[in-house]
């Protein structure tokens, strides 16, 4: 049991540090933003190519990797989103898409179809007859940091406040003189950045490939509507729940349950649990709205 | 050389079935639907299935279209009366399912596939083919031009009009999904018999946003513009084999370069020409001058 919950944390980590992005994209501008994926995927290969220059330490190179995918946010937002704000949500998501397909072909372009790894030394702990891994404690401690560093930020800054106008009411927050262009931009710069963090842990837990962007986009876009779609913080409760759910789902020994032989659900099933957990939202939503955000 | 026209032709009706499919949801009544593979996928998987089970095609083209109306009503359960975004979400993840499902059950052949018996003639494949982009082109006129048709547009442009006109908003998507759903699959049957084999790989999100890259080309809503939009992104897809030998580059750099094109292209028409190549006519009346 005590396994389940190491590795949902581990999962969880992962999952939230991108979900947010998603959220306060979503919170502000009012769209699904599907691009949000694929920052992932180009900051988890840039901290791989800025981990290849000689003497440069990894977190270091994480750190430029942030920044870099940052600027690229913004620079997308320059160049495609920021001259479409006044068409539809459905417009914006169908552009987002675009933009998705076109950053996973350039990736794909750059860095070929192969799968890359990080060569990473760390030592295995055992507390009773659960494992876990070096690497999986930093996972989790980073993703706990940069988690309260967001929520610091966002409530006891003043910037942070101006962040929140704007996301509850950006035509009154505008006219009270909060500068919202330069928030947006912010906005894009951090969601971009926290993606490329999250990107590279998932980098670091498993490995880099072109079609990662496959692996986390349901349970990502799941984690945030279990939120409420604008709730930032209830992105990263959305990500511990369905982490949750899906490892109890795969260490579950249904067989034995029903009488029966051994038999567990094998783990490629468990994207299942997110699209199950995205429906049971939708479905209750209206039951659920201390959760919903809005 | 001819044989290859009368490929790439074959292959351009199917996706026009496609993109006529994707149009009448979207185009007409505005639904976002990112899982349009799905209902094809289905069609494709059916057509397998009853080929290996020993049945006749039209069983097989049966099979496909009634999977992809029950599927249909089933994923469009949770989206009824939600907002578009939820819609895309839902339609997403379905398609997404099917692919991993398909992936990872053996009895559907996993990450090979299945074989399925492919047409003996070409030509016959191609008069198949434009059979069937026929019937789907004449359904999609009836469609926008019937009442029930203007009906959508009213649903497109406001919902809550059509709901003070007395009209059910859920009841109008639900239709036309199922006719959209069960043309995609008709498209699936036919493309898993031209093809010759069905394999996850080819029915994944990319797949759903190369038709909706045709859509928004083509102009959402108007019939000619979609199937334009289908004939150009679908020969720019069949030529890139020529180009690769004219141009020294390696394979999937070529299909990564086309797909980060097909990307620029959605990008850029959104910017610069959202009503598509060819734009919808709209019917501007005005009540005050009669």
């Amino acid at each position: 049991m005590l396994q389940v919950l190491f590795n949902s944390l581990v999962y969880a980590s992962m999952i939230a540090v991108i979900a947010v992005g998603v959220a306060l994209c979503y919170s502000i501008l009012r769209f699904a933003n599907f691009a949000h994926i694929q920052f992932a995927v180009v900051g988890g290969y840039l901290t791989y190519s800025f981990a290849a220059i000689p003497g440069l330490p990894l977190p270091a190179a994480v750190a430029l990797s942030a920044v870099a995918t940052g600027l690229i946010a913004i620079l997308v937002d320059f160049l495609v989103f920021s001259r479409l704000r006044d068409i539809t949500p459905e417009g914006k998501m169908i552009v987002s898409w675009g933009v998705a397909l076109f950053l996973r072909s350039v990736v794909a372009i750059i860095y070929g179809g192969g799968a890359r790894v990080f060569d990473l030394s760390y030592e295995v702990v055992a507390i009773g007859d659960a494992v876990f891994t070096t690497l999986d404690a930093l996972v989790v401690v980073v993703a706990a940091a940069l988690m309260l560093l967001l929520h610091l930020f966002l409530n006891f800054t003043r910037v942070g406040s101006g962040l929140r106008a704007l996301a509850s009411n950006a035509d009154l927050a505008v006219t009270r003189g909060i500068p919202g262009d330069r928030l947006i931009k912010l906005m894009w710069f951090l969601s971009g950045a926290l993606a490329a963090i999250g990107g590279t842990l998932l980098a670091f837990e498993t490995r880099l490939q072109p079609n990662m962007d496959l692996i986390i986009l349901l349970p990502v876009f799941a984690a945030v509507t279990i939120g409420g779609l604008s709730n930032v913080f209830g992105a990263v409760l959305g990500a511990l729940i369905l982490s949750v759910a899906q490892n109890l789902l795969i260490y579950i020994d249904f067989g034995a349950l029903l009488g029966g032989d051994s038999w567990q659900i094998p783990t490629q099933f468990r994207d299942y649990v997110a699209v199950l957990a995205l429906v049971l939202v939708l479905l209750l939503r209206p039951r659920l709205s201390p959760l919903a955000g809005r | 050389m001819l044989d290859f026209a009368i490929y790439c032709l074959t292959i351009v009706a199917v996706w026009s079935v496609l993109g006529l499919s994707l149009n009448i949801q979207f185009g007409l009544t505005g639904l976002v639907n990112f899982g349009q593979i799905l209902p094809f996928g289905l069609g494709a998987y059916a057509a397998a299935l009853a080929a290996r089970a020993g049945m006749p095609w039209p069983a097989g083209a049966a099979l496909g279209l009634g999977f992809a109306v029950v599927v249909s009503l089933l994923v469009l359960l949770p989206a009824r009366r939600l907002s578009q975004d939820y819609w895309a979400l839902i339609t997403l993840g379905a398609g997404e399912l099917f692919r991993l499902t398909a992936l990872n059950a053996p009895s559907l052949g996993g990450a090979d596939g299945l074989t399925v018996p492919r047409f003996a003639d070409p030509h016959l494949a191609l008069a198949c083919a434009l059979a069937l982009l026929a019937a789907a082109w004449f359904m999609a006129l009836r469609i926008a031009r019937s009442p029930f048709g203007r009906m959508l547009k009213v649903l497109r442009e406001d919902e809550v009009l059509a709901a003070t006109l007395g009209r059910n908003p859920v009841t109008y998507q639900r239709t036309v999904s199922i006719i959209g759903w069960a043309m995609a699959a008709a498209a699936g049957v036919l493309y898993a018999h031209i093809v010759g084999y069905v394999s996850p790989s080819s029915f994944t999100v990319t797949e759903t946003f190369i038709v909706w890259t045709a859509l928004i080309l083509g102009g959402p809503g108007n019939t000619l513009g979609v199937v334009v939009g289908a004939a150009a992104v679908q020969l720019l897809s069949v030529s890139s084999r020529f180009i690769a030998g004219w141009i020294d580059l390696p394979a999937d750099v070529l299909a990564n370069g086309r797909l980060a094109l097909f990307g620029l292209v959605l990008v850029l028409m959104f910017l610069f020409r959202p009503q598509g190549l060819i734009p919808e006519t709209r019917e501007v009346r005005d009540a005050e001058r009669h």
